[in-house]
């Protein structure tokens, strides 16, 4: 049976008909088009799904859509809100993080999240993060290097008026 | 595996008086959803198919971190392994609860994942249970007979299984206060990286008594036996015992021989020998002139 809700998605309201054994994958990529979310494990290793609820990093292939409606929901289309990238992703290229690219918006998301709440990580810190998003191309050293310019790069912009 | 779940009708209880009303009502057809983690993966591999799932997120009166030094924590099961991990409270007091927390899953999983979903799952190789157990937690659970009061040694009655009936639901977890002179630690060992199964877990409290002897000690062990078990012939060892390193090696010893390992059991063993010994070795000296308990 359908249900009608209201999703707050990169800052805009969607009100959609959902089932309740839809998962919020399924809402983002296959009802929104919104593909930057992607799926791969199924299961909670990888990370690729990460979406930001409520600025808390989660999976979004394990999250019922149902179980977040009403709240702040943030996927890598939403991230840099306007023709600019945001600075963990001009870094992520800059710094050649981004290999194949599948796992770039769960890292680059859950990077977001944690300097949102340490502006100013040690490279320890960026690992543990990032714990749970597996990449198979890079290595992660450039990805943990540029986690680190992105921080500076945003701690120095808003020192600056 | 598949990636999609199958229809199930879904409620969203506002008290929880009514989620075990549903629960009443629906029996073994419901399951109950907190984080998901979990069930969403068995629902995904269709090892479970519920006809509806009752929803707890919502339940704000399942989710609190409050301590009292009579009583002890008190933990709503709603709680995030994550919110655990950081909370100012549960560190100050039982930080081995805390550092057990940070070691389940991954971070997006510990920020789902809840620890009354983790305790009814009873998984053999949980992070959690071995410290809890060494704490002496017990589970406060609401059906509709009304209220019952489980120790967790007693919860778990073998992998995957618990002494929760489909009509009852977790409603707290307590955590009595360690004694003056108690101090404790949570010790583990994965497979190959931090993200992987814990191979062996050992939550080891200590409480120094007059004499400097050791008055009470607690060993909690995980992922060696079908659930978390406490070494109790290894503690029999050290209490009322001066705690010298021969001795802590023989009580490692012991426990080692108390787990009953199912695979790698050598090797197992041999873990649990250096982290029981490498626990009580490290603790026995924080707990001179402790004024309160340290978890």
């Amino acid at each position: 049976m359908k249900v009608f809700a209201g999703f707050d998605i990169n800052g805009q309201t969607h009100e959609l008909g959902i089932e309740p054994h839809q998962l919020l994958i399924e809402v983002l990529r296959d009802h929104l088009g919104l593909t930057g979310t992607k799926h791969s494990c199924g299961v909670g290793n990888c990370g690729a799904c990460t979406v930001l609820v409520d600025g808390v990093p989660v999976l979004a292939c394990m999250t019922l859509a149902l179980a977040v409606r009403g709240k702040r929901i943030l996927t890598i289309e939403g991230l840099a809100g306007g023709p600019e990238l945001h600075p963990l992703q001009r870094a992520f290229v800059d710094l050649g993080a981004i290999q194949c690219g599948y796992c770039t918006p769960g890292m680059i998301l859950t990077a977001k999240a944690l300097l949102d709440r340490n502006p100013a990580p040690t490279a320890a810190e960026v690992r543990e993060a990032l714990a749970g998003n597996i990449c198979r191309c890079t290595g992660y050293v450039k990805i943990v290097e540029a986690v680190l310019a992105a921080a500076e790069k945003m701690r120095g912009r808003e020192v600056a008026p | 595996m598949y990636r999609l779940l199958t229809p199930f009708d879904y409620f969203e209880p506002q008290s929880v008086r009514e989620a075990v009303e549903l629960l009443a009502r629906f029996g073994h057809r419901a399951r109950v959803i907190a984080g998901g983690t979990d069930l969403v993966i068995s629902m995904k591999k269709r090892q479970l198919t519920p006809e509806c799932l009752i929803a707890l997120a919502g339940l704000e009166e399942l989710r609190f971190i409050e301590f009292d030094p009579v009583a002890g924590l008190r933990l709503g099961p709603l709680c995030t392994h994550a919110e655990i991990a950081r909370s100012p409270l549960v560190r100050e007091h039982f930080g081995m609860l805390a550092t057990a927390c940070n070691e389940v899953g991954t971070p997006q999983v510990r920020n789902m994942g809840t620890i009354g979903g983790n305790l009814c799952k009873a998984g053999p190789s949980q992070d959690t249970p071995p410290p809890l157990v060494a704490l002496e937690a017990k589970l406060r659970l609401l059906g509709p007979q009304g209220e019952r009061v489980v120790p967790l040694d007693q919860f778990c009655t073998g992998p995957f299984c618990t002494v929760l009936s489909s009509d009852e639901l977790v409603v707290e977890i307590l955590i009595p206060p360690l004694p003056p002179g108690g101090a404790g630690c949570y010790k583990w060992f994965t497979k190959v990286t931090v993200t992987d199964e814990t191979l062996a877990g050992a939550g080891v409290v200590v409480v120094r008594g007059p004499g400097d002897v050791c008055a009470d000690v607690r060993i909690g062990l995980g992922s060696v036996a079908p659930m978390a078990i406490r070494a109790r012939k290894a503690e029999a060892l050290l209490r009322g015992n001066r705690p010298a390193p021969g001795l802590v090696w023989e009580a490692a010893e012991r426990a080692a021989q108390e787990a009953e390992p199912r695979s790698r059991a050598a090797y197992r063993r041999h873990l649990v020998k250096v982290l029981v010994n490498e626990a009580i070795t490290e603790l026995w000296p924080l707990t001179a002139d402790l004024p309160g308990g340290l978890g």
